[in-house]
């Protein structure tokens, strides 16, 4: 289950891109990374921004903040940033919430690479095993002896599993119920729809 | 330049807040003018700053007005359908990138449980499994013996006057077995094979395994990682030397 090895980064020449494909792919990936990019500029400067893009496919992208429309605005009519107290409150609420959501993507973020590295640990170990034993070896590369030797030790392993699931269910299931609260008794003669 | 991380808070300090907008503003205009050129869309970026009285356009006042004059024109709906500001876009990454993290997870956890397979199978059974992990457990096996039925089945297509190996030629030793479960095997003859656990007995002339094999073969104290060495040794380490003498040490 090996990730396909990706290029990397590649130093690409700065004009239109030929192959459709690829160009539907750059938008798709440059746009993203460009409003996360104009993202990262408002949290870290505190300022007004809108980008406006239209895809290959003649859709509209846009960021703004605090709003596109509220950009446009500005930008046609000239006037200066608006001033008012109204505006400040509401500017704040919002600062305050893009700040809370700030920290909880950062924090997914950072989960998210720890789980990347543990699973690039697991795959080392796993290729470290591989070596080692050889039934441990992908299944391609064993011989039809080897395949039924390991079939039959992996569903003795699996009785042995369907056991022990067996065994804890039987250790937590409920006694029989003899002293059973009133609810129950009345439950047991089927009379509970109507009285609950 | 530098790669230290950045937090992504506002820069409480005036100068360092200015330096980063410098950079940063420089950045983003290149990448909306790379991305029109690659892709041979139009673009326009505003930014305002309390540096400058006027915004910082890209690509140039009249540009912006034609490309804003384009979006206007569209309707309503479209406008809006791709239209996010900091709220909506941070919400958007924070569902990507928990989605992404749910993946990882799930995947970490079948490399997880296949490590604990094959602990399981050289005879190292793990008391301390609970009802999910023994749930995962059968998961993964029956995943594996999915795919080991279907290589028998083609292996078995392709070479039919091979199906079963020449007698003068016995099985190599199996993994070592579910220990408890060894001696009933062999008692019960599991699947027919008495001559299975070649350990016990002991024709092993003409053995041809892969090279690894032969390798762990003869360095049977090599650190086995699992700390399960001890295991595997107690069920191959008594008999390697006489077992094996014969074949490999004449």
């Amino acid at each position: 289950m090996a990730k396909k090895p990706s290029m990397g980064r590649q130093k690409i020449k700065i004009a239109k891109i030929k192959k459709k494909n690829h160009l539907q792919v750059t938008f798709s990936k440059r746009r993203s990374g460009l409003f996360k990019k104009a993202s990262e500029l408002c949290t870290l400067c505190g300022i007004d921004i809108a980008i406006v893009v239209f895809s290959p496919a003649g859709k509209v992208f846009s960021f703004g903040h605090p709003d596109v429309e509220c950009i446009v605005d500005r930008f046609f009519t000239r006037n200066p940033r608006p001033n008012s107290s109204a505006f400040q409150l509401v500017e704040a609420h919002q600062s305050a919430s893009i700040r809370e959501l700030n920290l909880q993507l950062t924090q997914l973020l950072n989960e998210l690479e720890d789980e990347k590295r543990r699973g690039e640990s697991l795959d080392l170990m796993r290729k470290d095993s591989q070596k080692r034993f050889w039934w441990e070896a992908p299944i391609e590369k064993l011989e039809l002896n080897e395949l039924e030797q390991l079939r039959d030790s992996m569903e003795e392993l699996k009785k042995k599993v369907t056991n022990q699931s067996n065994n804890i269910l039987l250790e937590i299931k409920p006694p029989r119920m003899n002293t059973a609260s009133s609810t129950t008794d009345i439950r047991s003669f089927g009379y509970c729809d109507g009285f609950f | 330049m530098t790669r230290k991380k950045v937090k992504l808070a506002f820069i409480t300090n005036d100068s360092a807040r200015k330096a980063t907008f410098k950079k940063r503003k420089k950045g983003l205009m290149k990448k909306v003018s790379e991305l029109s050129t690659l892709c041979g869309i139009d673009a326009c970026a505003i930014i305002y700053s309390p540096y400058e009285s006027q915004p910082e356009v890209w690509p140039n006042t009249l540009g912006v007005q034609r490309v804003l004059a384009q979006f206007k024109r569209m309707p309503e709906m479209e406008q809006s359908k791709k239209m996010v500001n900091q709220e909506s876009f941070i919400r958007q990454r924070i569902a990507k990138a928990s989605e992404q993290l749910k993946k990882q997870h799930k995947e970490n956890r079948e490399k997880e449980m296949t490590e604990v397979m094959y602990q399981c199978l050289t005879g190292k059974w793990l008391q301390n499994l609970i009802m999910a992990d023994l749930n995962d457990l059968g998961w993964i096996l029956d995943q594996n013996l999915k795919e080991i039925y279907k290589r028998i089945e083609s292996l078995k297509k392709m070479t039919p006057t091979q199906v079963a190996p020449p007698v003068a030629q016995p099985p190599p030793p199996p993994p070592p077995q579910v220990a408890a479960a060894t001696s009933e095997m062999l008692a019960r003859g599991v699947h027919g094979q008495e001559q299975k656990p070649a350990v016990e007995s002991g024709n092993v002339e003409g053995m041809q395994r892969p090279q690894w094999y032969t390798e762990w073969m003869n360095n049977p104290n090599e650190n086995l990682g699992f700390g399960h060495g001890d295991e595997m040794m107690m069920q191959f380490g008594d008999n390697h030397n006489a077992m094996w003498s014969s074949a490999f040490f004449p």
